[in-house]
């Protein structure tokens, strides 16, 4: 209690809970919450807005020029998504609501939408329990800054924005082969997308206003418009190239809308390495505890700390070292708790690597309560395992450890006294990889959100992706 | 913006009017202490019970009731004399959450007794309590 003369010590259980419940963006989600809408009695607000827990639900706007394909893609999230599709037109098609009326005389007779009506029919629409459980999705609203700027005044704002491009000419030319299905609403065309089924084939209508001279004009529009609302969604713009086959645009559309954004919840990163001996878990953990301070914890080094230091472990671990044999389970557990409840673990985090080898050091590491919240496994091929591992010499005047392909020695003197470690031998590294493999199965099925991360490259392109494993919140599953 | 500063304005004022992130302090603390298996029903609990209380006027259950300030009291005063001192004091009400980041205690140079400390604490709990 007295924070005077002993810092806090928080038990480590409530980060864990904090991270995997994410109470942060939860609370985030409500604070916005209030704040759009400031209501007169906030408690019965959380209330209602606990019970609804749409805090995951898709809240998408997808924009782009004509004949980019962004009523396709937006039907077909929404059949991904089961999500409510909102347009222009069906905004207007409702037939209970007097707003809507209003709105389709006022259409009738200017032959545009007034955009206060257009977002009090968006808000009306919105506020609808089907819209509140399933998420929405616009289809090429907002068209004009004003719009933007009036949907986020009344306090909507979407979680993922998706902009198709595409050049102009492409766009001009797809235009002319749209075809409209009168009967389902979807969109086909000539050369891209022809239905297989001769009845829709047959039924097809040629749309309006899609000739050359109207699409260009049309895109003349919308590029003097675009320019002005994309700046106002900053950090969930993503611009997705339309001049590809539409399945293409689709799935990278479903990842990015599956994707959630990082948030400031506070994250103490507790990392978990695994590979093969050669695929650099050790380089990789150096890297990570100097670039964000984590505690490089490395298993063979702190059982060999422990006896160097002759600490009461260190006793126990001398004979299996003296006859060669592996140090048990519960030895290794007692060590590495020893180490990981200190403070500095705790408070910065750490890199685990060397540990644990099979399924069941892997349950009581779990069971201990130390789970990683990352885990990476490190995939490299046999034959640059070898590779790396066979050609390292050790220069035994000067302690300099050589590598003849990737770090070879200067001199022809140097070169001649070099010698090979006998650990490294092709034999031995055959012997400790077929191990090594025969637990990765079980340990990937343990470990299920773990990255594969292809390790058969350059040491800092393989870290520039555990980074942004370890930065980026963790990718839900497609199911 | 002149529409978008007074707009910000307003929202902190909000804020502070019904003491929002105390409450919020409040929920997050309560959940990571009890870590409840179902996060949303159990601050769907605690919001009803202070709605209710609000309502009905019944004194809502504190996080630290008379056996706990008691118990943080005697671990700052190692030495049993039944005082603690002030800069104690001061960290002690931080802790609990219930110091605002500008307020300046004084030190009146008077000592700071059991019964001192535990009116000072259910106070300022009320104070914060009767404006959710």
């Amino acid at each position: 209690m007295d924070a005077t003369t002993a810092p806090h010590h928080i038990p480590p259980e409530m980060p864990q809970y904090g991270e995997e419940r994410h109470v942060f963006e939860l609370m985030q989600n409500m604070l916005e919450q209030l704040l759009i809408y400031q209501p007169k009695d906030p408690i019965p607000f959380m209330i209602t807005h606990l019970q609804q827990d749409n805090d995951n639900v898709p809240k998408i706007v997808i924009l782009g020029p004509p004949a980019s394909g962004k009523t396709t893609i937006a039907m077909w999230l929404c059949k991904h998504l089961s999500s409510n599709l909102l347009t222009m037109d069906n905004l207007m098609a409702p037939k209970f609501s007097s707003l809507a009326a209003v709105a389709r005389e006022h259409y009738q007779k200017m032959k545009k939408m007034s955009n206060t009506l257009l977002v009090r029919l968006i808000q009306e629409r919105l506020r609808e329990e089907d819209c509140i459980r399933r998420g929405w999705i616009l289809d090429g609203i907002p068209a004009t800054r004003e719009q933007a700027l009036m949907i986020q005044t009344i306090g909507i704002t979407p979680r993922h924005v998706i902009a198709l491009s595409a050049p102009d000419t492409v766009l001009i030319e797809r235009n002319l082969g749209k075809r409209i299905d009168p009967q389902t609403g979807e969109i086909y065309h000539t050369t891209f997308d022809w239905p297989p089924e001769s009845e829709i084939q047959n039924r097809l209508v040629v749309p309006g206003g899609i000739s050359e001279l109207e699409t260009a004009q049309k895109l003349l529009e919308y590029h003097r418009n675009i320019i002005r609302i994309l700046p106002a969604y900053p950090k969930i713009l993503k611009v997705i190239n339309a001049d590809q086959p539409c399945v293409d645009v689709f799935y990278q559309a479903l990842t990015y809308v599956q994707t959630n954004h990082r948030s400031n919840a506070p994250f103490t990163p507790r990392v978990l390495l695994f590979g093969p001996m050669g695929s650099g878990k050790s380089l990789q953990a150096a890297l990570l505890a100097q670039k964000y301070g984590l505690v490089n914890v490395h298993c063979g080094q702190l059982l060999k700390e422990a006896v160097a230091g002759e600490s009461k472990f260190g006793e126990l671990i001398q004979p299996y070292f003296q006859k060669e044999m592996a140090v048990p389970d519960t030895i290794i557990m007692k060590v590495l708790s020893q180490r990981l409840s200190q403070q500095d673990c705790i408070e910065r985090g750490w890199v685990l690597h060397g540990f644990p080898k099979d399924l069941d050091q892997a349950q009581m590491l779990n069971s201990l309560g130390y789970q990683p919240n990352r885990v990476f496994f490190l995939n490299v091929p046999f034959d640059s395992v070898i590779e790396r591992l066979t050609l390292r010499r050790l220069d035994p005047v000067t302690g300099e450890r050589y590598h003849l392909m990737y770090k070879p020695p200067p001199t022809l003197e140097i070169q001649a006294r070099l010698l090979q470690n006998p650990k490294d031998t092709e034999e031995q590294i055959k012997l400790k990889l077929d191990l090594f493999y025969r637990n990765f199965l079980e340990l990937e099925e343990f470990y299920r959100q773990a990255t594969t991360v292809n390790a058969d490259q350059d040491p800092y392109t393989v870290f520039e992706y555990i980074e942004s494993g370890i930065i980026n919140p963790l990718p839900k599953k497609v199911p | 913006m002149q529409a978008g500063g007074s707009r910000e304005q307003e929202a902190r004022n909000y804020l502070e009017k019904h003491r929002i992130m105390e409450l919020l302090s409040y929920l997050t603390s309560a959940l990571l202490f009890f870590r409840p298996e179902k996060p949303r029903e159990y601050l769907i609990s605690i919001l009803e019970r202070l709605r209710i209380a609000k309502i009905t006027g019944v004194a809502f259950p504190f996080f630290m009731d008379h056996s706990n300030i008691v118990a943080m009291f005697e671990m700052m005063d190692t030495s049993s004399k039944g005082t603690i001192s002030f800069v104690q004091y001061k960290e002690a009400l931080k802790t609990l959450g219930l110091l605002n980041k500008d307020e300046v205690l004084i030190d009146d140079g008077h000592i700071i007794t059991l019964d001192k400390f535990r009116a000072e604490v259910n106070k300022r709990t009320e104070e914060i309590w009767s404006s959710f």
